[in-house]
């Protein structure tokens, strides 16, 4: 009996992890297009945890790992706007909305993940269009979304309000492979 | 027997559907920050420049970056009205500091103090990091070469070249506390192959203290003060002290400090310091920085 029940145990967490899928590498672009100034950044740091038994979707990306082409621009990113040292990760948490697990096709579908992104620690609920594929061992996902900075309190000063944009766009390209 | 066993099987179900639990949205998150480690990053920005007022403070310019300083320091300010508190008297320091990577810089300067060229060498030996192999401080190596280019004095016979030329080698053990405040020690040997009198050492350590206080984001107060280790100036000398605040403009960060030290070169403003906050010569100054993308 006791055998029996730590076997359904181990099966059922197994089944469990089976359904996880993970990356460590995801990729994170941002571009900021002013007539001014371009300024762009690149993280490939991101990481992503997919449930595949309902569509839970949850990722995280470290701020300081953001890299920009200058220097000055990367200390200003950290120090003055995002406020790494306070606010050291953005994260989203929420699901893939309309979770079918017959997805797994092969072909690419449109989705939408529902939930909370939280960056320079102000939350907004989000819904954010992607598309989701399965290679055959990994899905793969990739997204474009508009973050405003004034609604996750990103001040910037009028000195440089002509170079950075009111509005961010951030690419976000993973493939989460079983955990 | 019986109950026990009803027993076992409540406690597993518990358990099956406490891990089936985990796999919901909401503990997602916390999942994913318990498989991923934080990784070992840098601490960046202690001080705003490569200076703290005087003093250099562990930052460099990064890899392809040309930092360009243009520093002032005025009269003494108890000079008085006619000459504006010191304004009509200019000393200037213009400096050109290249990172050839981004823990390794090499720069040179003229002074119209002394009329002196510098040569200098700054190379970042250890970095303030976090994550799982946090280090608690960074550790920054500064050596420069200083040569007199005033002419030749006529009463000393003969005047080599190697009378002109000074070193000072330093070691800035920083440390950003927290977002606002950051600390430096900063352990110095001074050498000089030409001293005027006989009671001047050629050789002179000291430690110096710095640090800045962020206000705003963009403005911090900073001071630094140097203690001497080897005794050899007569009394009433004053050691460097100097107390000032930074400005961050977008691409320029202003420096504005009063200081008895009116030379800009560490030779001068370590073992030379000309003013006294006694009775208030100390000189008004600005270093004024700005950098330029050479190679990205």
């Amino acid at each position: 009996m006791k055998f029996f029940l730590f076997t359904l145990l181990a099966f059922s967490a197994s089944l469990l992890n089976a359904q996880q899928f993970m990356t460590r590498a995801g990729q994170v672009h941002f571009f900021s297009e002013t007539p001014m100034e371009n300024i762009e950044a690149e993280n490939s740091q991101m990481s992503g945890l997919l449930d595949a038994s309902n569509g839970g979707f949850a990722f995280q990306v470290q701020m300081r790992a953001f890299h920009f082409e200058k220097a000055l621009m990367e200390e200003h990113f950290n120090e003055n706007y995002v406020e790494s040292e306070k606010h050291p990760k953005a994260t989203f948490q929420g699901s893939i909305r309309d979770w079918d697990a017959a997805w797994n096709d092969g072909e690419p579908h449109d989705v939408v993940a529902t939930g909370s992104f939280d960056f320079h620690g102000v939350k907004q609920d989000r819904d954010i269009a992607g598309t989701l594929l399965w290679n055959g061992k990994a899905w793969e996902i990739e997204t474009r979304f508009p973050v405003a900075l004034k609604d996750h309190h990103i001040e910037v000063p009028a000195v440089v309000k002509d170079n950075i944009a009111p509005v961010i766009d951030v690419d976000v390209k993973a493939t989460l492979a079983p955990r | 027997m019986r109950l026990r066993s009803t027993f076992n099987l409540t406690a597993a179900l518990g358990l099956v559907l406490a891990s089936l639990g985990t796999g919901s949205a909401q503990g997602l998150l916390d999942a994913l920050s318990e498989a991923v480690e934080d990784p070992t990053l840098p601490v960046t920005a202690t001080f705003k420049d490569t200076r703290i007022v005087n003093v250099q403070s562990n930052e460099t310019p990064a890899e392809g970056v040309l930092h360009f300083v243009i520093a002032h320091r005025f009269g003494t300010l108890n000079s008085g009205a006619y000459e504006l508190w010191g304004l009509d008297n200019a000393q200037m320091r213009m400096a050109f500091d290249y990172g050839i990577t981004d823990r390794l810089a090499l720069g040179v300067a003229r002074n119209t103090y002394q009329k002196t060229y510098e040569a200098n060498i700054k190379a970042r030996l250890l970095r303030q990091s976090t994550g799982p192999e946090a280090f608690p401080v960074s550790v920054t190596w500064y050596s420069v070469a200083m040569a007199n280019g005033l002419k030749a004095p006529t009463d000393i016979n003969p005047h080599y070249f190697t009378h002109r030329l000074s070193y000072v080698n330093q070691a800035v053990i920083a440390r950003k506390m927290n977002e606002d405040l950051s600390l430096a020690l900063v352990p110095s040997f001074v050498h000089r192959n030409f001293v005027e009198t006989t009671a001047d050492a050629h050789d002179l350590w000291l430690v110096g203290v710095g640090g800045r206080y962020k206000l705003t984001q963009r403005f911090s107060i900073n001071g630094e003060y140097h203690h001497y280790l080897t005794q050899q100036f007569e009394e009433g000398f004053s050691p460097s002290l100097s107390l000032g605040v930074d400005i961050e403009t977008g691409g320029h960060v202003f420096q504005l400090h009063v200081t008895n030290a009116r030379g800009m070169f560490e030779r001068s403003f370590l073992a030379e310091p000309s003013g006294s906050w006694r009775d208030g010569s100390v000189y008004f100054g600005f270093n004024l920085s700005r950098v330029f993308t050479v190679k990205s």
